[in-house]
């Protein structure tokens, strides 16, 4: 199963890093299919969680939500959710859980689909959303299911050291849940060395999100979306660090030969992306977006997998303290900063805000933040409503005329902002 | 103020109470604090010599809110935002907001931007239930809010301060059950609506004082059993508008047992007014039944409202839906199979908070119970 978005490109010869990528896509799937054989066991978990604990005690990893990215961007949001929604569910719940729901009745997808869970691990840092949705599927198979619950990471000091606390206490829970199942004592060690992988290609990640400070940049988000996919389901392991140095040698290469994703005299727009992508609109607003000299450069979503392991401190600690502190379970003021940060590094002059329904955790923090960016940056922004998944909720014709206004306002107010 | 309140008075008081309240306020130099539901130990609150006055929405028409939340998010959310951003916010000095989903989460963040000069705190509530940390992080929780207060307020509370709270918030829950147990064998005595109202003027207003009212209420209660009454029992979070309970009063239903939040689930936070009170609140806490959808399995509020149907012989369930509830979005579909998989009549009523008119929620819940007394369901 290909976990990457797909993209209208004409083919190409693969990189050695896309080659790498798919490898390592096949061979972990591979594996998936055949955990039982191998006497491993499947459990499904959120993006944002600390998988290295699963790694570490031979667990197999699934995201429905990278099958869910899958389908939706092969644009089958639609007939599957509608599935859901005869169901009983909603239809503006997360398009994520209503295509999955769907493939779960209908076993329609791009993919070769995923394997079946044995257990679940939620961690609401993300969202809330999957929880529930999670809850749905052990429903299904009375399956065991654990919440990580990390309390918002509130910008009080003292409480921070409370949350982190907490937060440690409850990936002991984990682990004492993880060894009753498996009825296999946990190895520490073990974790430590997955820890070393795992910060070590954090930190290869985040060199090359950073790709994004050259100008030209080699780097769009677009980019970014394709070359997350190995940081999010294979962190932990030998071959993702393999990955990342290999993908940042190729966007280094090119940054030193002055390479842009736009030509350095089209480059106009270095913009700012706030939410998760239309994953089905993917290439379109590639295209549109560079036909008036603009190029997305990153989005916090990108940088929630740019992880700072400690590995001087405790496993659990350092697991503890970044995944409790990523930007989807920061306060509105700390994802201000965060996005600020980008801003400056990478020298962007233009953002695009997107109102994203399907994800109420990122979206609802939107309007407010969009105001403290545009006051904290001078730069105006472009607001726009619409669903990463469901086409239903996509209107080309008032997205398209919105982009051609929004940069015909940047245009006329080049000067002060160039 | 509130001391001495007839029934009919409730009822108007609930639907706007916050022109006694800022009445009150200022008659007795009180600092008022407002919270979302649910959670947030009010106990603290009011023995930090504060009034605490648990926010339910608004029908007023939404005017600020839209432009911070979308029209996808939770009703009750954006109606509370709303009461606070164009109508009620400088009647309160302070905020104390629980957090127990995602909307919840941007709720605190956004209050505490849109109220720079107030002292705007959160109630971290755990998001799961089943384990010890769950409780070990409650009681933190408390103790950072009463060092937080204690900050504020330039105030430190002792453990006999809160159990004073304690104490007479427990008369509260004891004087609301007692009436209940009156209305659920006597539906003539008390209608639907004016029991809540007496529920929700509970969370708004000065104990203390409400507490009179509702021992003279007790007290001049005439059971009177009346007929053509059928036991219900409500399942949600909370039921707004008011008028919902108007519609079970027209057709002579009998709430007899519930799940919400501005209901039993309100009344068993009783506490345990021996040992450690910081202790005792976060027992109440963790052993609180109903725990709403938010935190809940389905198995669970499946398991509660099946026992509180057969224990009450009650004849159908009517759970009340907040439009755009995620959580509530989630559970229903399968809750719905496994209460009518039991054999019981199940109706949802989807409610939001700015609907005026329930004329289509009146014709649904006559068809369901027109049909349910026909036996054709």
């Amino acid at each position: 199963m290909s976990e990457t978005p797909k993209t209208d490109k004409p083919k190409k010869e693969l990189t050695k890093a896309q080659m790498l990528s798919k490898k390592i896509t096949e061979d972990y799937m591979s594996e998936a299919f055949r955990a039982h054989e191998l006497g491993k066991l499947i459990g499904y978990t959120t993006a944002i969680s600390p998988v290295e604990i699963f790694v570490a005690h031979d667990i197999v990893p699934i995201y429905p939500e990278n099958h869910a990215v899958a389908n939706l961007t092969a644009k089958k949001g639609i007939q599957l959710c509608s599935v859901t929604e005869n169901l009983g569910y909603t239809s503006h719940l997360c398009a994520y859980a209503r295509s999955d729901l769907g493939y779960r009745e209908t076993g329609i997808t791009v993919t070769k689909g995923i394997p079946e869970p044995d257990l679940f691990l939620a961690c609401n840092a993300q969202c809330f959303t999957l929880t529930k949705w999670f809850q749905v599927l052990a429903r299904k198979g009375n399956l065991p299911v654990f919440v990580f619950d990390t309390p918002e990471y509130i910008m009080n000091k003292k409480a921070r050291e409370e949350i982190i606390k907490y937060c440690v206490l409850q990936l002991k829970e984990l682990i004492s849940f993880l060894e009753e199942i498996t009825k296999k004592k946990f190895d520490y060690d073990r974790l430590k060395e997955v820890m070393k992988y795992s910060a070590e290609s954090s930190i290869l990640y985040k060199r090359f999100l950073d790709m994004a400070q050259y100008k030209p940049s080699p780097i769009s988000i677009f980019d970014a979306l394709i070359g997350m996919a190995i940081a999010v389901y294979r962190r932990g392991t030998p071959e993702c660090v393999e990955y990342y140095k290999t993908l940042c040698d190729e966007f280094q290469e090119k940054a030193d030969k002055g390479i842009g994703v736009l030509p350095k005299d089209k480059e106009k727009y270095r913009l700012y992306w706030e939410n998760l992508p239309v994953w089905f609109k993917f290439s379109d607003h590639a295209k549109l977006l560079g036909s008036y000299g603009g190029v997305i450069l990153t989005s916090l979503y990108v940088h929630a997998w740019s992880f700072e392991f400690d590995l001087n401190k405790d496993p659990l600690l350092t697991l503890a303290e970044n995944y409790v502190s990523r930007f989807s379970n920061s306060t509105l003021e700390d994802r201000a900063d965060m996005a600020m940060d980008l801003f400056k590094r990478y020298s962007m002059n233009g953002m695009i805000m997107f109102m994203n329904r399907s994800c109420k955790a990122v979206s609802f923090a939107v309007p407010t933040l969009k105001d403290v960016l545009v006051k904290r940056t001078g730069i105006p922004a472009l607001v726009f409503e619409s669903d990463m998944g469901d086409q239903r909720f996509y209107s080309e014709t008032q997205i398209r005329t919105r982009i051609e206004a929004y940069f015909e306002t940047l245009d006329r107010l080049q000067p002060q902002v160039s | 103020m509130w001391d001495n309140l007839s029934l009919k008075e409730v009822v108007e008081y609930t639907k706007d109470p916050f022109p006694s309240i800022r009445k009150w306020a200022k008659e007795k130099g009180k600092k008022v604090v407002g919270s979302t539901i649910a959670d947030v130990p009010e106990e603290v609150i009011y023995a930090f010599g504060l009034l605490p006055v648990t926010l339910v929405g608004t029908d007023k028409p939404l005017k600020k809110a839209p432009s911070r939340l979308p029209d996808n998010a939770c009703s009750l959310a954006r109606s509370n935002l709303e009461l606070v951003l164009s109508y009620e916010g400088d009647l309160f000095d302070g905020f104390v907001l629980p957090q127990v989903c995602d909307t919840t989460q941007h709720l605190s963040d956004i209050w505490r931007i849109s109220f720079p000069d107030k002292y705007v705190e959160c109630f971290l509530a755990p998001r799961q239930v089943d384990r010890p940390s769950a409780r070990y992080w409650v009681k933190e929780e408390i103790e950072r809010l009463i060092e937080s207060m204690g900050k504020w307020t330039g105030k430190n509370i002792t453990d006999n301060d809160l159990k004073r709270a304690i104490s007479l918030y427990n008369e509260n829950k004891r004087l609301l059950r007692e009436i209940y147990d009156i209305k659920k064998k006597n539906p003539e005595t008390i209608t639907n609506k004016e029991f809540f109202s007496l529920v929700k003027l509970s969370m708004q207003v000065d104990k203390e004082e409400f507490n009179k009212s509702l021992k003279k209420i007790k007290e001049s209660m005439a059971p009177k059993k009346g007929d053509g009454y059928l036991d219900i029992i409500l399942a949600g979070i909370t039921c707004d508008p008011p008028e919902v309970y108007d519609l079970f009063d027209e057709i002579k239903l009998n709430i007899v047992a519930d799940t919400l939040v501005t209901g039993s689930r309100y009344l068993d936070g009783v506490v345990p007014e021996d040992g450690n009170p910081i202790d005792a609140l976060a027992d109440r806490h963790m052993n609180r039944k109903f725990f709403s959808p938010i935190h809940d399995n389905v198995y669970r509020n499946f398991e509660e409202i099946k026992a509180l149907y057969k224990e009450n012989n009650a004849k159908a369930v009517i759970y009340i839906h907040i439009e755009f509830c995620e959580s509530q979005e989630y559970d229903l579909p399968d809750l719905k199979k496994m209460i009518r998989k039991e054999g019981i009549p199940m109706h949802v009523l989807d409610t939001e908070y700015q609907t005026l008119s329930l004329s289509h929620l009146r014709t649904r819940l006559q068809a369901f119970f027109e049909s349910l007394k026909g036996g054709s369901l």
